[in-house]
C-alpha cells in the first residue's frame, strides 16, 4: 500500500485495508511499527480491563489481579508483539462494553460498525448488545445505574423471566419493547459505519476486497489441519463441493449454541460475549491459536463474579484446556515437520480439545455469578421503595 | 552499463520447452569496451540432490571447474540462479523466501504460478520458484580447482489428494542451474542470454520421491459419524448447561464469596 498497490496482491492477506494503512509507517518510520501499535492495543486492554471493572464496581484488588491475568499472559502478549492485530480489536471490543454501560451509545454504534469492518467475527454480538439496550435499562433522560459488584441480585432472574412473560402476552409491548429509539439508533449507525468502510474499501480495491476480506471468512472452508474438528471431514470431502444441507448441519451447533447463550445471558454482557466467543471458537471450522486471545481479553470481565475457587477447580480448568491443545500440536508436530502419517489422531486431539472446550465452558457457566450490567427500572423502583419504607 | 551475451561457449541457445535435463546455463556480462574477450570454460561436476525433509530440500547443486583460469579477466560478481520447477502437490512459502532474502541467505528470490498455500494439491496449480545466490566475486579468476554451491529451499507439501496407502508420493525433479557474472554488482543483464552446457550434466540423483501424508478415504464415513456426534454431544452439554443455570444459587455463591 505505501508504493501505491493493492494489498491483496499479497496472497493470505485477509484483512480489511484499514489494517495495512494502520501498517504503512512499517515503511517509512520503522519496520516495528506494527509490532508497537499492537503491543500497545495489549497495553491499552489491560487500561479498559480496569476502567470496565471499576465501573462495576469491583475492588482495586481484584481489579488488578484481573488486569494482571491479561498482562501477563505470555499467551496473549506473544501475539502482539509478534504482530498479530487481534489486540486491537479486543481493544475495540472492550471500548464498546466500556461506551455501552457510560450510557455512549453513539459512540459503541460507530466502534461496532468499525469492528465488524475490521475483522468480521464480532457480528456475533449483534444480538446481545442490542438486548442490553433494554428499554428498561434505558430509559429516555435517565441516567444508567450500574449495577454494582458488591450489590446482590436476587431478584434479577424473576424479573427478567417476569417482564418477558408479560411482553410475550402483549405482542404491541413486545414490538415497542423491540424497535426503541436506542435500538434502531445503534443498529442504523453502526450498519452506516460498517458500510462506508466497506463501501470505500470496495471502491478502491473491488471484488477482491469483497471476496477476500468479507465473503472469504463466512465460507471458508480449510481442509489444512487446524484445532476445529471438522478439518479432517472437510480434507477427506475437499474433491466435491460441500452441499447446502452438509454446510447448514456444520453451522447448526454454533447457531444453536450462541442463541441459547444469548438469550439466557445477554443482560449479564461481559459473560454473554465470554461466553458466546468460547463457543463460537469452539465450534468453528476453522480455528487457529490467535482465535483464542478473542475471549482472552473478556475473561478478566468475568472473574470477579466467579465463585471457582483457583484450588483445585480452577487449576483443573487450565491444566484440562492446556493438556488437551499441547496433546493436539504433539500431533500436529508430527504430522507437519516428521511427515508421518497421524490424522486420525490429530482428529481426535480436535475432538478432545473440544470437549475439553466444553467442559471449561460448562464449568464456568456453573460457577459464574449472574450480575446483569444494568440495574432495571423494575429494580430501581423496587429498591426506592424498599428505602422509604 | 551495457551488458553483451559473450559467445565463446560452445553451448546452444537455451529453447523453450528443453530446460528439463539443464542443470546448467551460464552468463557473463561484460561491459562493451571488453566485448569479444575470451572467457573460460566451465564444467560442472555434480548436482546432487542430499536431503529432503518433510519441509525442507537441500542441494549441493554444483561444482564448477574452470578449465582455465584468466588472470586478465575484469572483477566480476557471480550469482547463481536456480529455477525449480515444483511438481504438482508441493509449494514454496513465498513469505518465508523474502525473509530468507532479508536474512541475506539468497539474493533474490521469488514464486511463480500458484502462491496459494492453503489449497490441496486437488485444488491447485504447480508453481515454480526461483532463487538467486551470491556466489562470490572474481570465481573464474581464482587458482581453485572447484567452486562448490549449497542450496537449501524450503519447500512444504500440499494436502494430496485421497490414498488407500496413506501416503502420497511426490517426484521432485533436479533444477535448473544458471550462473551470471557481472562486472558490476546487482546489474541489470536484460540483454544477456543465457547459454546452456547440456554435455556437462551429470546429475547424480535424477528423481526423488517425496513420500507425503494422505487422508484415506476409508476413512470418510466413520470420520463424519463421528465429527458430527461430537459436535452435537457439546452442542447439548452447553445449552443445557445455560438453560439449568441457576441465578439465585449463584447469588448466594455470592454472598458467601463476599464475606469470604
Amino acid at each position: 500500500m505505501a508504493s501505491g498497490r493493492s494489498p491483496y496482491e499479497r496472497s493470505t492477506y485477509r484483512y480489511s485495508p484499514l489494517l495495512a494503512f494502520l501498517l504503512v509507517p512499517n515503511s517509512f518510520i520503522h519496520q516495528s511499527w506494527g509490532k508497537f501499535l499492537f503491543s500497545a492495543s495489549d497495553l491499552l486492554v489491560g487500561i479498559l480491563i480496569r476502567s470496565i471493572l471499576k465501573l462495576r464496581g469491583v475492588p482495586e484488588k481484584t481489579c488488578l489481579s484481573s488486569v494482571a491475568l491479561w498482562l501477563f499472559n505470555p499467551f496473549t502478549f506473544t501475539i502482539g508483539t509478534r504482530g498479530n492485530c487481534e489486540p486491537m480489536v479486543c481493544a475495540i471490543v472492550l471500548w464498546i462494553i466500556y461506551c455501552l454501560m457510560n450510557g455512549s451509545v453513539l459512540q459503541a454504534a460507530i466502534w461496532y460498525g468499525l469492528v465488524v469492518h475490521f475483522r468480521v467475527y464480532p457480528i456475533i454480538y449483534a444480538l446481545p448488545i442490542l438486548l442490553v439496550l433494554h428499554p428498561l435499562n434505558l430509559q429516555t433522560g435517565q441516567k444508567l445505574v450500574i449495577q454494582k459488584w458488591s450489590q446482590i441480585q436476587q431478584e434479577s432472574s424473576l424479573y427478567s423471566s417476569s417482564t418477558n412473560l408479560f411482553c410475550m402476552a402483549n405482542p404491541l409491548l413486545l414490538l415497542r419493547n423491540l424497535f426503541t429509539r436506542r435500538r434502531i439508533i445503534f443498529g442504523l449507525l453502526s450498519e452506516t459505519v460498517f458500510l462506508i468502510f466497506t463501501g470505500v474499501s470496495f471502491y478502491l480495491y473491488g471484488w477482491e476486497f469483497l471476496h477476500e476480506a468479507l465473503l472469504y471468512h463466512l465460507t471458508r472452508t480449510d481442509p489444512r489441519h487446524n484445532f476445529s474438528i471438522y478439518f479432517y471431514h472437510i480434507y477427506l470431502h475437499h474433491e466435491h463441493a460441500f452441499s447446502v444441507v452438509e454446510k447448514l448441519i456444520s453451522f447448526l451447533p454454533q447457531l444453536i449454541v450462541q442463541l441459547v447463550l444469548i438469550v439466557r445471558f445477554a443482560q449479564d454482557l461481559p459473560f454473554c460475549l465470554f461466553v458466546q466467543t468460547v463457543a463460537f471458537v469452539a465450534f468453528n471450522k476453522v480455528i487457529t491459536a490467535q482465535y483464542f486471545v478473542w475471549f482472552f481479553c473478556l475473561l478478566p470481565l468475568i472473574l470477579p463474579w466467579s465463585n471457582m475457587r483457583l484450588k483445585w477447580e480452577g487449576l483443573s480448568c487450565i491444566f484440562v484446556w492446556m493438556c488437551a491443545q499441547v496433546h493436539w500440536l504433539m500431533w500436529g508436530y508430527l504430522l507437519e515437520f516428521k511427515g508421518k502419517n497421524v490424522f486420525i489422531q490429530l482428529w481426535l486431539a480436535s475432538i478432545l480439545f473440544l470437549a475439553a472446550n466444553t467442559w471449561v465452558l460448562v464449568m464456568v457457566i456453573r460457577r459464574h455469578i449472574y450480575s446483569s450490567v444494568f440495574l432495571l427500572e423494575e429494580r430501581r423502583t423496587s429498591s426506592k421503595t424498599r428505602k422509604l419504607q | 552499463m551495457v551488458c553483451e551475451r559473450v559467445d565463446y561457449y560452445t553451448g546452444q541457445r537455451k529453447k523453450e520447452g528443453e530446460t528439463d535435463q539443464i542443470c546448467l546455463a551460464f552468463s557473463f556480462c561484460i561491459p562493451e569496451v571488453l566485448y569479444g574477450y575470451r572467457g573460460p570454460t566451465v564444467r560442472v561436476v555434480a548436482c546432487i540432490l542430499t536431503h529432503l525433509s518433510s519441509n525442507k530440500i537441500s542441494w549441493q547443486v554444483v561444482s564448477i571447474q574452470p578449465h582455465t583460469t584468466i588472470s586478465e579477466l575484469p572483477e566480476h560478481f557471480c550469482e547463481a540462479v536456480v529455477i525449480e520447477r515444483l511438481p504438482s502437490g508441493v509449494f514454496a512459502d513465498p513469505f518465508e523466501l523474502q525473509h530468507l532474502v532479508q536474512r541475506g541467505v539468497f539474493v533474490d528470490a521469488a514464486v511463480f504460478g500458484d502462491t496459494n498455500l492453503e489449497l490441496p494439491s486437488a485444488l491447485s496449480n504447480r508453481s515454480v520458484v526461483e532463487v538467486h545466490m551470491d556466489i562470490g566475486h572474481n570465481i573464474l579468476s581464482k587458482h581453485t580447482d572447484e567452486l562448490e554451491i549449497n542450496l537449501e529451499l524450503p519447500l512444504h507439501a500440499r494436502y494430496p489428494p485421497l490414498d488407500g496407502s496413506g501416503y502420497s508420493n511426490v517426484e521432485m525433479g533436479i533444477p535448473d542451474l544458471f550462473i551470471r557474472c557481472s562486472t558490476e554488482r546487482n546489474a541489470v543483464c536484460e540483454r544477456c542470454f543465457w547459454v546452456k552446457r547440456a554435455e556437462h550434466i551429470k546429475s547424480l540423483a535424477d528423481a526423488v520421491l517425496w513420500r507425503i501424508p494422505s487422508g484415506n478415504k476409508a476413512h470418510s464415513q466413520v470420520v463424519s459419524y463421528v465429527t458430527f456426534t461430537a459436535a452435537f454431544l457439546s452442542t447439548v452439554l452447553i445449552v443445557l448447561a445455560a438453560v439449568c443455570y441457576s441465578p439465585n444459587s449463584s447469588s448466594k455463591n455470592l454472598k458467601k464469596l463476599q464475606k469470604s
